[in-house]
């Protein structure tokens, strides 16, 4: 039930992350690029909650964002669903506890995500490959990202253990009795 | 422990600081000094102020020994009026916003007077950095279909990807994936212009005659070709032409008549 109530939380949070990144970090950008809040939180998700929430909420708000502006259904929809399963397989295998992993890990699944959605867009709208612009904009984009998980690392990290303290808990259990 | 938490709060402020500066560095034209103007000015005026009263005090201005309750009545009352006249203000703004929106409709449709036309806003925007679609307040329920055109008071905008019964999904020329038949309006030279990655105010036009002679500042204009857009839309303007040693690789860089970041009043073509 609680899991339940985190989703529809989790949901809202999207929708606000949603009207901020397309109101706010629409001007608001470096060099013309904007963040990627979404992955961000899909990927906070899985580090602090599970692999397969986090899959399950990037399938839902992937969705979500192909219905709202996409070019066709699916490609958000897969890639925040690839992003919640490789979060879920770093908590497993990382230790979340420093800045700097963090940041690694935010730059790694923003390039993971962005490649794939390229190649996506190249195999199926024939997009034009442009190696040069498209590493320009991935570069910005992951500095973009990291700024914020910097100013916001306090905040992600109280949320995010609070959130784990309700996933995590039966693990806990289990492992010490 | 205070030291670790003290620096945490400092490193955040200072990447905050960071972030704006990045921001406004990578976005402001620098010939604009403005702000800068207006800034020092804002800072400098109230000390200025300050200082003139100051001295005006000393002089003896008898300004300052006028009759206080007088004064606080005539404040009453001009705060009162002041309201009153902010109120009237933001009244005459949205009947400003109103008509400037049906001035915007108007002259769309007396330009494109022969196409059938539905006004339309644009709602929203794509969010993502490699491409470009828009959301429109008009769907099925308002006789707007797949691939119709869709115009600005300028020229080109995109054509209609999907569409709900309220709202319709607009893929814009210069989206990455988008490829428009083209005519050089001089010349009649036949091309083709794509939507690239970097740029959201640009095409880059291809598959140009070995033969055709451009010329920058040549305007172009869609050739009706592909089954989408009509013939004669303008697109924009040739605003540079990049020569390749072998001739068939040579193409064009189009900028579009199209603001498409001020873009919020469009016609969906629908005939």
């Amino acid at each position: 039930m609680k899991k339940l109530l985190i989703g529809i939380i989790t949901y809202l949070v999207f929708l606000l992350l949603y009207f901020i990144q397309a109101d706010f970090f629409s001007w608001f950008t470096i060099a013309k690029v904007s963040p990627n809040l979404f992955v961000m939180l899909i990927l906070f998700l899985g580090l602090f909650a599970s692999g397969p929430f986090a899959m399950i909420m990037g399938l839902i708000t992937g969705l979500s964002l192909d219905l709202i502006i996409g070019k066709t259904i699916g490609v958000c929809a897969i890639m925040l669903c690839l992003v919640g399963i490789i979060a879920g397989y770093i908590d497993k295998n990382f230790s979340k506890n420093s800045k700097l992993t963090i940041l690694i890990m935010v730059a790694v699944v923003t390039f993971i995500y962005e490649v794939g959605l390229y190649l996506f867009n190249v195999i199926i709208f024939e997009m034009p490959i442009e190696l040069k612009p498209f590493f320009k904009i991935l570069i910005i984009e992951i500095i973009y990202n990291s700024i914020i998980t910097i100013i916001f690392y306090k905040l992600i990290t109280k949320v995010g253990y609070k959130i784990e303290s309700y996933f995590k808990q039966k693990n806990i259990l289990t492992r010490y009795f | 422990m205070f030291g670790k938490k003290h620096s945490n709060v400092i490193g955040t402020i200072i990447t905050i600081i960071i972030l704006i500066l990045l921001v406004i560095l990578t976005n402001i034209d620098i010939k604009n000094l403005s702000y800068a103007e207006s800034l020092t000015s804002s800072i400098i005026r109230p000390v200025q102020n300050g200082f003139a009263m100051l001295k005006n005090k000393v002089t003896g201005n008898k300004q300052f020994f006028t009759d206080l309750d007088t004064l606080r009545k005539e404040n009453e009352e001009l705060t009162k009026e002041n309201s009153e006249l902010e109120t009237k203000l933001r009244e005459l703004e949205i009947i400003k916003a109103e008509n400037t929106t049906l001035q915007e409709y108007m002259s769309l449709t007396d330009k494109y007077k022969d196409f059938k036309t539905i006004p339309a806003n644009v709602i929203d925007r794509d969010v993502s950095n490699y491409s470009s679609t828009l959301l429109l307040n008009v769907g099925k329920d308002d006789g707007v279909k797949e691939n119709m055109t869709v115009i600005a008071d300028k020229g080109l905008v995109g054509h209609v990807i999907s569409v709900t019964n309220n709202t319709a999904k607009v893929q814009v020329i210069v989206d990455s994936s988008s490829s428009v038949s083209a005519l050089i309006s001089t010349s009649n030279e036949s091309i083709i212009c794509k939507g690239s990655v970097e740029n959201d105010s640009t095409l880059k036009a291809t598959y140009i005659d070995t033969s055709a002679e451009l010329l920058t500042g040549d305007s172009v204009v869609t050739s009706g070709l592909g089954g989408i857009y009509p013939k004669g839309i303008t697109i924009g303007t040739i605003k540079q032409v990049v020569d390749k040693s072998n001739i068939t690789d040579r193409y064009a860089i189009v900028e579009t008549s199209v603001d498409f970041s001020k873009l919020y009043t469009v016609l969906v073509i629908n005939n």
